[in-house]
């Protein structure tokens, strides 16, 4: 298993434990994340379930897709690190990764 | 665990007329006597919020009714029935993955961000045609703006607007399920199946159509590059015609007249462009058309119930928004409210089949109540409402409106 620490938009932290070949949105609707949503299931088409990505974890993720890209160009200015945990799939190089949680998802 | 036949449940009578014009008091009364689950002719209703956040997304558990609506009619083979259980929504899982994966990227928020412009000329346009004299029916000027938007995105005659138009008020009916309506459904699906394949063949023989960057192009480049057939590629855009006619309509019709009762959140519309993006997800919090239908795959277990296999299920979006239990002081107009997992409208669906044209349907909205409330001022009613019929696609099928014009 694989830890990931969630923040809340309260502040609220959460260590996660994240199985590996799971996507990370996944990992947080079984932990009971309230701050994603996930409403489309994981399919890219909500945009739900956004997080900010703890800066010196970035090389840790896979590259973003054009499909997640165009999907996060929703109202709000796009936040700092900004991707879909639908699309990061859980891997051994997060261990230890702290993503951050926007106050509102749409 | 209890058997559905044991359960006493309250007895919802949604074909009435009636109770298209007050279905919250109907939802009330039932939920007094069964908190989430009620009966009625077209299946068992589940109206509560967290019971349809629950069960609806279970896409593995449940599947669309449409193949079975299509056997209810007696409208197999028909092109009403052909197109009906073979759109998008019905097909299998693979094809329905496929699918959807090889236009999904034409329906992202850049895509539907992109369309804006369009959309602005497009509501100022119905707004100098039909604004000048301060009053007018907005149930009316309403439906002539999604429509309007659709013709220009995939570059289809605008002379047949109004044709159309009225083919898609009968097919937003369709699913009241009046077999008294199998006629026209026909004749509607067959206008707008010939409309739909024309445009596609002058665009495929017009010598520069690949330079018309329009939702069109995309389409047809989309569906050659992934291996769409024809057919499919002409379904999809007529579900994106009827899928984002009534819908739409319906969402900006309901949203003024609740903003009849909030006149400093309407003026504050008019300044505010960014605010109308909040208006509009409170608005489809407190109405949205949809309720939609789904079929037990196998035994479901939710609570204390179980639902046997083949069990039709009927939720409720459309009123799930106002659940008292669900949403604190659910009947006030508030954009400000706070928005979590436990507190979102589910006005475009859960699951995989979660609507593909919701940014582009949200786009629209926020386009259309920035420029309405800055051109006609002090909106108030001006006659009697009358409700379309709750099954289906509700709404309200007139709004008589008035109020001081402003020229753009």
């Amino acid at each position: 298993m694989v830890t990931v620490t969630f923040i809340e938009a309260d502040g609220a932290r959460f260590d996660v434990a994240c199985a590996e070949g799971g996507s990370l949105m996944e990992a947080a609707r079984a932990a009971d994340i309230r701050g994603i949503l996930a409403d489309c299931g994981g399919n890219c088409a909500c945009g739900t379930c956004r997080v900010f990505v703890d800066e010196n974890w970035l090389g840790a993720l896979a590259p973003i897709a054009e499909l997640e890209a165009a999907t996060l160009e929703m109202r709000d200015e796009p936040g700092p690190n900004e991707r879909l945990s639908c699309q990061l799939p859980v891997t051994a190089a997060m261990d230890g990764m702290v993503v951050r949680l926007p106050k509102r998802q749409f | 665990m209890t058997a559905l036949a044991e359960l006493d449940l309250p007895f919802l009578e949604m074909e009435r007329p009636e109770f298209g014009v007050d279905p919250l008091k109907h939802f009330a009364e039932a939920r007094a006597k069964h908190p989430w689950l009620a009966a009625s002719n077209y299946g068992y209703v589940v109206h509560e919020f967290t019971a349809i956040r629950d069960l609806f997304p279970q896409d593995d558990k449940l599947h669309p009714p449409y193949a079975a609506v299509v056997e209810m009619f007696g409208t197999k083979g028909t092109p009403w029935g052909r197109f009906t259980s073979e759109q998008m929504i019905s097909l299998p899982p693979e094809e329905h993955k496929l699918l959807r994966h090889t236009f999904a990227a034409k329906f992202t928020p850049r895509f539907a961000n992109q369309l804006r412009p369009a959309m602005r000329a497009t509501i100022e346009r119905l707004l100098d045609e039909h604004a000048g004299t301060g009053r007018m029916d907005f149930a009316e000027f309403a439906s002539w703006y999604p429509i309007s938007n659709m013709f220009d995105l995939v570059g289809a005659d605008r002379a047949r607007i109004a044709g159309i138009r009225d083919d898609l008020e009968t097919l937003g009916l369709a699913f009241s399920l009046d077999k008294a309506l199998i006629p026209a459904l026909q004749t509607a699906i067959v206008q707008i199946d010939a409309l739909v394949a024309e445009t596609i063949e002058e665009r495929r023989a017009d010598p520069n159509g690949s330079e018309k960057q329009d939702l069109l192009t995309l389409l047809v480049d989309t569906a050659d590059q992934g291996r769409i057939n024809a057919r499919q590629l002409t379904d999809l855009i007529m579900f994106f015609f009827i899928a984002g006619y009534d819908t739409t309509k319906n969402v900006l019709t309901y949203t003024m007249y609740e903003l009849l009762k909030y006149p400093e959140i309407y003026a504050r519309c008019a300044e505010d462009h960014a605010y109308c993006a909040d208006v509009v997800e409170e608005a489809l919090r407190v109405f949205n058309p949809g309720s939609v239908a789904r079929v037990t795959s196998e035994e479901v277990t939710y609570r204390d119930v179980t639902f046997p296999p083949d069990t039709m299920l009927y939720f409720t979006f459309n009123i799930s928004g106002r659940d008292p239990d669900a949403f604190v002081d659910a009947e006030r107009f508030d954009p400000d409210r706070e928005i979590d997992r436990d507190h979102r409208h589910v006005a475009f669906g859960l699951g995989k089949h979660m609507c593909l044209g919701q940014y582009i349907a949200r786009a629209q909205l926020q386009e259309a109540i920035h420029a309405i409330a800055r051109r006609m001022k002090q909106p108030r009613l001006d006659g009697e409402i009358v409700w379309r019929p709750y099954p289906g696609s509700w709404g309200l099928k007139t709004l008589p409106f008035a109020f001081e014009p402003v020229a753009g």
